[in-house]
Parts: C-alpha cells; structure tokens; sequence
C-alpha cells in the first residue's frame, strides 16, 4: 500500500523529518540520518557566520546525505529578522523551504504568534514554501492558514524538553478542524512512543532532533523512532477501538456456565 | 632518521621533544615563535575522559583514562629535559547544574552509568554539603556530580618546557617560516622544497587544504583573574543551552571555555559568545563580577567527520590531525601512535590510521561554492 503525503506539491514516503544539530560528530549525524528513513532534513544558518565562508564543511556533510534540505530560522526573535535569515537560506541552501521559527519567549523557546503570522506573509509572498513552527492553537494555525502556509508544524512540547505531546487535546482538535492540512509535530519529543502517540492522533508527521542526537546511541535511537512512527501512522489507519470503562473480554464467554462468571468476580 | 616538523602546536612540540628522545633529528617549522597561534595554546588543557566521553564519543574513555597516567610520567621526564615544573592538577572535577536544570546532571550522571569503564563507577552525586567540603566556592549549587582522577596542565608552561627541552636536546628551529606545503618528498617553505627522512605535518587546522572530510570548529575562550574565587578542580556548568567549563591555573586564573561553532572563521571572540562565557560564569560564582578580563580569543578546533584522530601515512610522510577538543586528552595516544608507525608497529585506539596510495596532495575537497551561484 502506497501511504505518502505531501508537503508544497512534494510528494514524501516518510514521515520522519530529523535534524541535523546537536550530534557527536558529522559522521554519527549522517548515520542516524541514513537510518531514521528521513527524506527531509533540517539545516541550520544561525551563528555560523555565512558571510565569512563559515559553515560551509558540515553544510557539505548534510548535501552528501542527497536529501530535501529545510532549512529553519532558529533562534531568531522578530519577523524582521526571521525573513532576513530566510533570504540568506534560500540563496545558500537552494531551496525555497523554510522552517520558519520566531521565538517569542527566550525561556521555553515558545513561538511569537503575532511574529511568526506577521513574518509567514511576508515570506510566502516572496515564494517561499513556509513550514511555520507554531504553538497548538487553532486560532493561530488558521491565521497561518490564511496567509498563505500549506502546512503547519505544531510543537508537542517546548524545544528540546523531551516531555512528549502535553497537550494531546489540542493536536487532536487541530487534526479535527483542519483534515487536509499536513500537520507535522515538531519539538518536545522525546522517545519513540511520543512519535507514535503523535501519529495516532493522525498528524501526518513528525520532526526531531534533540531525542535523537543526545541519545547515548543515535544510530539506534533513530530507528526506534522510526518505528514509533510507523507504529502510530498503523494505528491511526487502521482505526483504534474506543477507549471503554468496563473490562470486556478477549476471549468469547458465550457458553460458560453463570456460576463460573460469578466466580471470576468474587 | 633525519625527520621535518611542519607545525609547533601541542603535536608538534610533542612530536619534536619525543622523536628527539628516540633518537633522531628533528627540524621543528613553526609559523611565529611562540606557539601563541595554535589551538593548544589558547585551549583550557582539560583532561577530562569522563566529560568528553559523555559530550562527545566513548570510544574516548579508555585512551583518556590512560592519558591521567601517562602525563605525569610525561611531565617529570619534561621537567629533567628542560628544568622547568609544568603545573599540573589530578584532584578529580565537578559538574553542576543549578536547580531548575537539574535533570541535565542526572543526564549526565545516567549517561556515565551506561559506560563500560569500571572507572566511571566511582564518579559520585554530591549533595550540597558535601559539594561544598569538596570545594567550598561552590555554594550556589545544592547537587554536583563529582569526577575523581580528571585533571588540567598548564599548557603555556607546556609549551615553554618543550621548547627548553628540544633545544636542550639538539632539535633545530626554523621560527617564522610558513611551510606553504608538506609533501613525501619534504616540505616546502619560502618556496623552496626542504627534504628528509620522513615528514610529520602536524599543522592542525593549518593543514585542512591537503585533507578530505576536515573541517575546523571555531571555539571561543577567555581567560579571567580574580583572587576573590577559589577553585582548585576543574568546573563544568551543565545548562541546556549555555555549557561551560571553568579550568583552574596558579595564582587566581581561571580558564573559561569554551563555545563550539560550525564555522571556520578565525576572527575575533563575539559579543554574543563573551555574553554568554561571561553570564554563564557569573553563576557559578559571583566574585567572577569583578575578575579582570585578561583575554578572549578564538581559534578552530581541527576535526575530522568521526571527530577521531587521524595519521594519514603517504610514502614518506605522515599526516597527523584531528585532535579536535581532545588535544590534551588523546595527545599521549597519538605522539605514541606515530612512534610506533615510525618503528613498523601499529596505532593505538582511538586513532585512525589510513594508508593513502601515491604522493598526491592536491585538496580532495569541492571548493567551496560562491554564495549566491546555485549548481
């Protein structure tokens, strides 16, 4: 069975976009990369001076992987600025993807709503295919909608925190109200079973990096979230059962005597 | 053997001072004088196996557990050659967190549960009393995790020994000479092509257009005095975004290091680096407010994709590189490495050893491509 999905007219078979910081070495970085599956992976500008030629090696480490490339505005407070990095991505990276990030809380790295809104419109006028990472609100999703991004990227929990999805409710109403919109997790995950729950959910992907670049062992923390990702993108097609109170048995009971029923309750 | 040095960084000094011992002849080039321009010399000089293996890779442990043994014998055989002490701690190291990061030292403690060393066993969580009876300058934290047996050097006084001892010992210096290449057949300086026996290029990141897959990874350190602080082992601040180390020196100096960028500029240290060295020091004790600035400077760590050492052998020449923040740590495995490959023997772990067929030398790496041109 062919189970794709698509981001901007891309049509993708994983469902697991990695990012390319944070690891022990390049070397480590392209193997867990080769073993998440991923066919998206996310590159970072900030901090590496491009003007100065800066960057350039580990660029050419994550160009050899001969992936989609989505690069993000990572740490970037304003629109203003945001926009700026993203120009500077376009032309050093070749793509018109972004992931756009405004931070708007330097302590839990929470986004800018108003910013974030304010920097999408600007940039998909420009023609660039915005991949906004934003809170679970569905006002602001719709306002993200409105301006023009094909997909959204709500976080699970704060970057880098590792707590999972905090707040399921949220994710499932977006899932409810917006069905055709690519929702792809991004942020707070941290073991495979979180990616599996945020894909029972029916969201259409999700991104990490942390969980699996500080793991002890990368390589292998890559395919286990692999597998969590499969595991829930399953589940959600196949259709869970309902959640119920009362106990009901596996196993048919049509035809045990009454007495023995009674007994098992005792 | 009569044997050509290109670079006097930590390697090269090193290299020249253990060679000289063995035996041989050594031609030692160095660009300035002074080492003042390498890596090793601005570097903290932690020798930290335990913290490197959780930061960085695990292969480390076991090379950087033996290093702790083999830089004392190191020191005191330097100290007979050149008739100088090179200051040198072992009392073991603290990591701390403060409270609201406290999961990042338990991190940090379950991820050296998790190594095989038996060593990492007697690494201890301190409560804060006894944080504090360890060192006392560590009252803002209530919880540490202690490192025993890692330790620091005074590199610059590293340095200043070696060149007493290959001096003493017969080595020829040829200072202020940039050695533009290094070939089998020798080096080439001024443009002339100097031969010998065999040729070491230990020229770090000043080597990374004759090697594939290297690149240099800019880190930021300073250097603060203050009498009002007291520390006598090594500190690491764990945060999740600002980590820091503070590496004690004699007489109120303290090492602050270090930021570790994916760029390969050699300029000045940022305002936003100092800012967040300096906020993050701050913490870990206020009377670092006042210390004194003594200097702040940047260079490139040499590193290859595995972030391991390598020795790159063609014909004649042995290309050693990729100490990236482990040149204290895994220097011992590496001077050994080379000798023993000088003497038919074999590398020892952790460091690579690759045999490159023919004297080629040209960059086999795509130039960089222009911002602004699309392939």
């Amino acid at each position: 069975m062919s189970d794709t999905w698509h981001a901007y007219g891309v049509e993708l078979h994983s469902r697991f976009l990695l990012g390319t910081a944070l690891y022990p070495s390049p070397h480590i970085m392209q193997q867990a990369v080769q073993a998440s599956g991923a066919e998206v992976v996310t590159v970072s500008l900030r901090r590496q001076s491009p003007a100065s030629g800066g960057g350039n090696r580990i660029w050419e480490c994550i160009r050899e992987l001969n992936l989609r490339l989505l690069p993000n505005t990572a740490g970037c407070h304003s629109a203003a600025e945001a926009i700026t990095l993203a120009k500077m991505s376009r032309e050093i990276f070749d793509t018109h993807w972004i992931k756009l990030e405004v931070i708007g809380d330097d302590y839990n790295l929470q986004p800018d709503a108003f910013e974030l809104v304010a920097a999408a419109r600007d940039l998909v006028a420009d023609g660039f295919a915005v991949f906004p990472y934003c809170t679970d609100d569905l006002v602001l999703c719709q306002r993200l909608l409105d301006v023009g991004c094909e997909v959204l990227m709500p976080w699970g929990a704060p970057i880098g925190t590792g707590q999972g999805l905090i707040n399921p409710y949220a994710l499932e109403t977006l899932r409810a109200r917006l069905p055709d919109v690519p929702l792809i997790v991004d942020a707070g995950l941290g073991v495979p079973s979180h990616a599996a729950a945020a894909m029972e959910l029916g969201c259409s992907a999700v991104l990490l990096n942390t969980a699996v670049a500080r793991a002890a062992d990368p390589v292998a923390m890559a395919r286990g979230f692999r597998a969590g990702v499969e595991a829930g993108r399953h589940a959600w097609l196949a259709g869970a059962m309902p959640r119920r109170q009362t106990a009901a048995p596996s196993t048919p009971v049509l035809g045990t005597p009454f007495w023995q029923q009674g007994q098992a309750h005792d | 053997m009569n044997i050509g040095i290109a670079g006097a960084g930590l390697c090269g000094r090193l290299l020249a001072w253990q060679l000289l011992r063995a035996g041989h002849r050594v031609t030692l080039f160095e660009r300035d004088g002074s080492g003042a321009q390498s890596a090793g010399f601005i570097a903290a000089a932690m020798l930290a196996p335990f913290s490197e293996a959780v930061a960085g890779s695990a292969d480390i442990l076991t090379p950087g557990l033996q290093a702790l043994q083999d830089w004392p014998a190191w020191l005191a055989q330097l100290a007979r050659d050149s008739g100088c002490a090179v200051p040198f701690g072992c009392e073991g190291s603290v990591v701390v967190a403060h409270g609201s990061d406290r999961a990042e030292l338990h991190w940090f403690y379950r991820r050296l549960q998790g190594m095989a060393a038996p060593a990492a066993g007697d690494c201890r969580l301190l409560d804060g009393p006894a944080l504090r009876q360890l060192e006392p300058g560590l009252g803002a934290f209530t919880q540490g995790l202690w490192l025993p047996g890692e330790g620091w050097l005074d590199n610059r006084a590293l340095y200043q020994a070696l060149d007493g001892a290959i001096v003493a010992l017969g080595g020829q210096w040829r200072q202020g000479h940039t050695v533009s290449a290094v070939t089998p057949a020798g080096l080439v300086t001024d443009g002339a092509t100097l031969p010998f026996e065999r040729v070491l290029d230990c020229r770090g990141f000043g080597a990374r257009d004759q090697l594939a897959n290297f690149r240099g990874v800019r880190g930021e350190v300073l250097r603060v005095y203050t009498p009002e602080v007291q520390l006598r082992r090594p500190v690491r601040l764990m945060h999740p975004r600002y980590q820091l180390y503070v590496v004690p020196r004699p007489a109120g100096i303290y090492v602050i290091g270090a930021t570790e960028i994916e760029s390969e500029s050699l300029a000045p240290v940022t305002v936003r680096s100092c800012l967040e060295l300096l906020s993050a020091l701050y913490t870990v004790h206020p009377g670092f407010a006042e210390a004194q600035v003594l200097e702040a400077r940047a260079h490139c760590r040499p590193a290859f994709a595995d972030h391991l050492p390598h020795i790159i052998q063609r014909g004649a020449l042995l290309q050693v590189n990729g100490l990236y923040r482990h040149g204290y740590l895994l220097a011992p495995a590496v001077v050994n490495s080379v000798l023993s490959l000088l003497a038919g023997g074999e590398v020892l772990a952790p460091v690579q050893h690759e045999v490159a067929d023919g004297p080629n030398l040209t960059c086999q790496r795509p130039p960089a491509r222009p911002r602004g041109i699309k392939p």
